[in-house]
């Protein structure tokens, strides 16, 4: 997608403290620029702040720190790129200061304090040692008016088209004031959002028009990964011809996406009935909303090609649960068991935490091994209790073997696999959420 | 070690483009899927595999001669070719498969900021070698599953450089008459290439299906593609061909790779054009019995074809294709799921021996159970 509203800011300095105010200020002056209002950008800057002086004191002190304000349009992201030694990995992990024999005394650090003040915060292994912590701030959008909008009649044959702004901006409205629904992104509240973000090239939206220009339905989609492309919707605006549009948006939007990297369609949020048989049910993830509730929301898969197969790493504990779940999708895939077998491990493992404020959701993934499993885990789901996160999440990737050796800790954790999302990393991915229910 | 700065050194269309993969050799399928057997039904070979001469060609080849470099320009098989048409055999470029042509052409003629047109349910190739060489491939809706020549013109521009018609169509089996493709031709006026690729020239037994080889007197501008692949079954040895009025293959003849046929290939192609067993007679009689059997057994179970010339058809089922291909090769059938052509919830079958056939209509009926 295109990247050619991305502005960058870029900054190489050392992780010493005396330059903190130059990263701050760059940072903040930056996020301005981009069109953040004051407020937001004075967050990314204290978030900047906290995590410069976490790094140039517990993970990188001294080394070179490359800081990039990317403009997203719809959000500022800020990266941080550095290189950090085995010995300071732990320090990466964003519960690394909760101390699980002492939960009174929780003292505040750097990653934790800076993932409150900002909307979503992030950390990628590149390459050896060589790590990308994220965060970004979203602008802030008027939402949709409220005002009743009269049902609209569609007549005749109907085409897809991609829409130009103000088209985007008016199927944004449209959803928004359609009937209520808790498990739709946020983003639907906020047509000047969708709008920023399809110039930006985040995602892409086709809608479905009449020959006079009558919306009747629109579809929004993006990558969620390199490979796998979630969909949004169709939506569908006229109900008595609901099949039809359905149908038309959901080809559109494949058409779209089949000839590009990805390699299936995901739909995590809901569709209509009328195009479910063209996908296979993978599970049901559970979300919580902040009355307490849970609503179950069904996902949907589709590959786009044909499958080639693959090789993916369980240890015992989950061997028929994956035996199950493949022959019930019929995915060809050589399952082989990891086993320790007594050899050297060591150090502290990282997990990266994607925290998203906005929908109380936690995405664990392991980034380093090392020897805590447990007791790592067990930091992080009291750090996000603490955070009052609702819904946690760990994905391990099927194709890494070391991943495998976290299965029976998560179990052990109240953690239950719910779905598997086939190649969505190096193999598939094995979605674990966090039981609640349990004691 | 210093890694090699990727993003910089790779142009941005070269590392957007998705490479495609191939599918597994049958040996990992049948390990993967736990069949026995396979029945290739996905790529559109021929079952009854090249003609006895070739055959021969095939068994026959001196190992010695693997240390021989091969004609490297096909010198008699292009002679042979030539003959054939009654042209030049300057007017013939082979290659390693018709895949390989399709590089030549769009590489002769386009640079950046040029354009290609072509459809969206056709043949891939035309689309996936303009991408990534970073020429933008503009794709036109089929039209009731043919190509559509008012739509195809009118997104032709000053910087559309070559039209990529597929005749027959693979996969709708659909074609341009000689009439349509005349028209076609003086509308464009010369004024871009256009290729037909007759990739299933040999199969079409319709009356008013244009021989686009004798048009390219009429029209310099046109090129013409073929491949062995298909009717004389030596897709394994990759070799096929263009066909163009002189001066234009003279350019393309530019950008071709030398010596990227091999010897076998040239040999055994020489041998399928002086095949005088009935091998394509043979052929056209089981695809005739193949497309009988399976459109009567279609709409027996209800599901729609779009069948036309060439040796394959299209399923229309009501779930998902790629799952449909998943569940077929637990079978042992291999089938194309048709997504990739824009075709969702539709597959392509080749058409085979009636063994074949009727393993893929039990099949088909059990996972729709
Ligand atoms: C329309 C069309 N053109 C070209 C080809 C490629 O042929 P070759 O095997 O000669 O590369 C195919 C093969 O599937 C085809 O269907």
């Amino acid at each position: 997608m295109s990247q050619d509203h991305d502005r960058i800011v870029s900054l190489q300095l050392t992780a010493q403290m005396s330059f903190l105010q130059i990263a701050t200020h760059c940072v903040e002056t930056a996020a301005k620029a981009f069109g953040l209002g004051k407020e937001e950008s004075l967050k990314l800057s204290l978030a900047t702040e906290e995590i410069f002086s976490y790094l140039g004191s517990h993970v990188c002190r001294g080394g070179i720190l490359d800081i990039r304000c990317i403009n997203r349009l719809s959000y500022v992201r800020v990266e941080f790129r550095f290189s950090v030694s085995t010995l300071n990995m732990g320090a990466l992990n964003i519960a690394a200061s909760v101390d699980c024999e002492n939960e009174d005394d929780m003292a505040e650090m750097g990653l934790a304090i800076a993932s409150r003040t900002i909307n979503r915060l992030n950390i990628v292994a590149e390459r050896q040692n060589c790590i990308c912590l994220a965060i970004e701030n979203d602008k802030h959008y008027p939402p949709a008016p409220k005002t009743y909008v009269v049902p609209i009649d569609v007549t005749g044959a109907l085409m897809v088209e991609t829409p130009d702004t103000e088209g985007v901006k008016q199927y944004v409205t449209r959803v928004a004031q359609g009937s209520p629904d808790p498990i739709r992104p946020i983003f639907f509240n906020y047509p000047g959002q969708v709008a920023d973000m399809v110039a930006a090239g985040n995602c892409q939206v086709v809608t479905a028009v009449d020959a006079k220009g009558e919306l009747a339905g629109g579809v929004l989609f993006r990558f969620l990964t390199t490979r796998i492309v979630e969909m949004f919707g169709p939506h569908v605006f006229q109900q008595d011809r609901e099949g039809e549009i359905a149908g038309l948006l959901l080809d559109a939007c494949i058409a779209r996406t089949v000839r590009s990297k990805a390699i299936g369609l995901v739909s995590l949020t809901g569709m209509p009935s009328s195009v479910q048989s063209q996908f296979e049910l993978l599970g049901l993830m559970n979300h919580y909303r902040h009355d307490g509730k849970t609503i179950a929301g069904q996902a949907f898969y589709r590959l786009l090609h044909e499958d080639p197969g693959c090789l993916v790493f369980t240890d015992t504990s989950l061997k028929d649960y994956l035996q199950r779940e493949y022959s019930r999708l019929f995915l060809a895939r050589e399952i082989r068991e990891v086993r320790d077998q007594g050899e050297m491990k060591a150090g502290a493992s990282i997990f990266a935490t994607e925290v998203h404020r906005e929908g109380s959701v936690a995405i664990l993934r392991p980034l380093w091994p090392g020897v805590d499993y447990d007791a790592n885990v067990k930091k992080h789901l009291l750090f996000l209790e603490e955070e009052v996160i609702n819904s946690i999440f760990f994905n391990l990737d099927l194709g890494v073997s070391w991943h495998a050796s976290l299965m029976a800790v998560l179990l052990a954790n109240h953690f239950r696999p719910v779905l598997i999302i086939p190649f969505a990393g190096q193999a598939d991915l094995l979605i674990f959420q966090y039981d609640r229910t349990e004691p | 070690m210093i890694e090699p700065n990727l993003d910089l050194l790779v142009p941005a269309y070269v590392r957007e483009f998705e490479p495609y993969i191939p599918s597994k050799p049958d040996q990992e399928l049948q390990k993967l899927y736990g069949c026995d057997h396979l029945y290739r039904l996905n790529n559109n070979e021929n079952p009854l595999g090249p003609p006895p001469g070739a055959q021969e060609v095939i068994r026959r080849f001196p190992p010695p001669r693997g240390a021989v470099y091969p004609s490297g320009d096909s010198y008699y098989l292009r002679q042979e070719i030539a003959a054939c048409h009654g042209i030049d055999p300057d007017q013939v470029l082979v290659g390693n498969g018709a895949n390989e042509v399709i590089a030549f052409v769009i590489k002769a003629f386009c640079s950046q900021g040029d354009n290609i047109i072509t459809a969206d349910k056709t043949f891939a190739v035309y689309e996936w070698v303009a991408v990534f060489s970073g020429i933008e491939a503009r794709v036109i809706p089929l039209k009731e599953e043919r190509f559509d020549d008012e739509a195809m013109l009118e997104g032709i521009d000053a910087a559309t450089k070559v039209i990529f018609l597929c005749n027959p169509n693979n996969p709708t089996g659909t074609y341009w008459s000689r009439d349509t493709l005349r028209a076609f031709l003086e509308e464009v006026g010369g004024k871009q290439i256009v290729v037909i690729d007759e990739a299933y020239y040999e199969f079409v037994e319709a009356d008013d299906f244009p021989d686009g080889i004798s048009l390219i007197n009429d029209y310099p501008n046109l090129i013409v593609f073929r491949t062995f692949s298909k009717m004389y079954g030596i897709a394994g040895l990759r070799i096929g061909y263009l066909v163009g009025d002189l001066k234009v293959v003279d350019m393309i003849r530019r950008t071709c790779i030398v010596y990227s046929v091999n010897g076998i290939a040239q040999e055994a192609a020489l041998a399928c054009l002086r095949d005088e067993t009935g091998h394509i007679r043979r052929t056209r009689e089981l695809v005739r019995e193949g497309k009988a059997f399976l459109c009567a057994e279609m709409a027996v179970m209800g599901l729609p074809v779009i069948v036309g010339e060439g040796n394959y058809l299209i399923v229309k089922l009501t779930g998902s294709d790629t799952l449909a291909y998943r569940k077929l090769m637990h079978e042992g059938i291999m089938i194309r799921p048709m997504t990739g052509f824009r075709y969702p919830n539709h597959i392509r079958v080749t058409m085979a021996r009636m063994e074949a056939m009727e393993a893929f209509v039990a099949a088909l009926k059990n996972i729709l159970a």
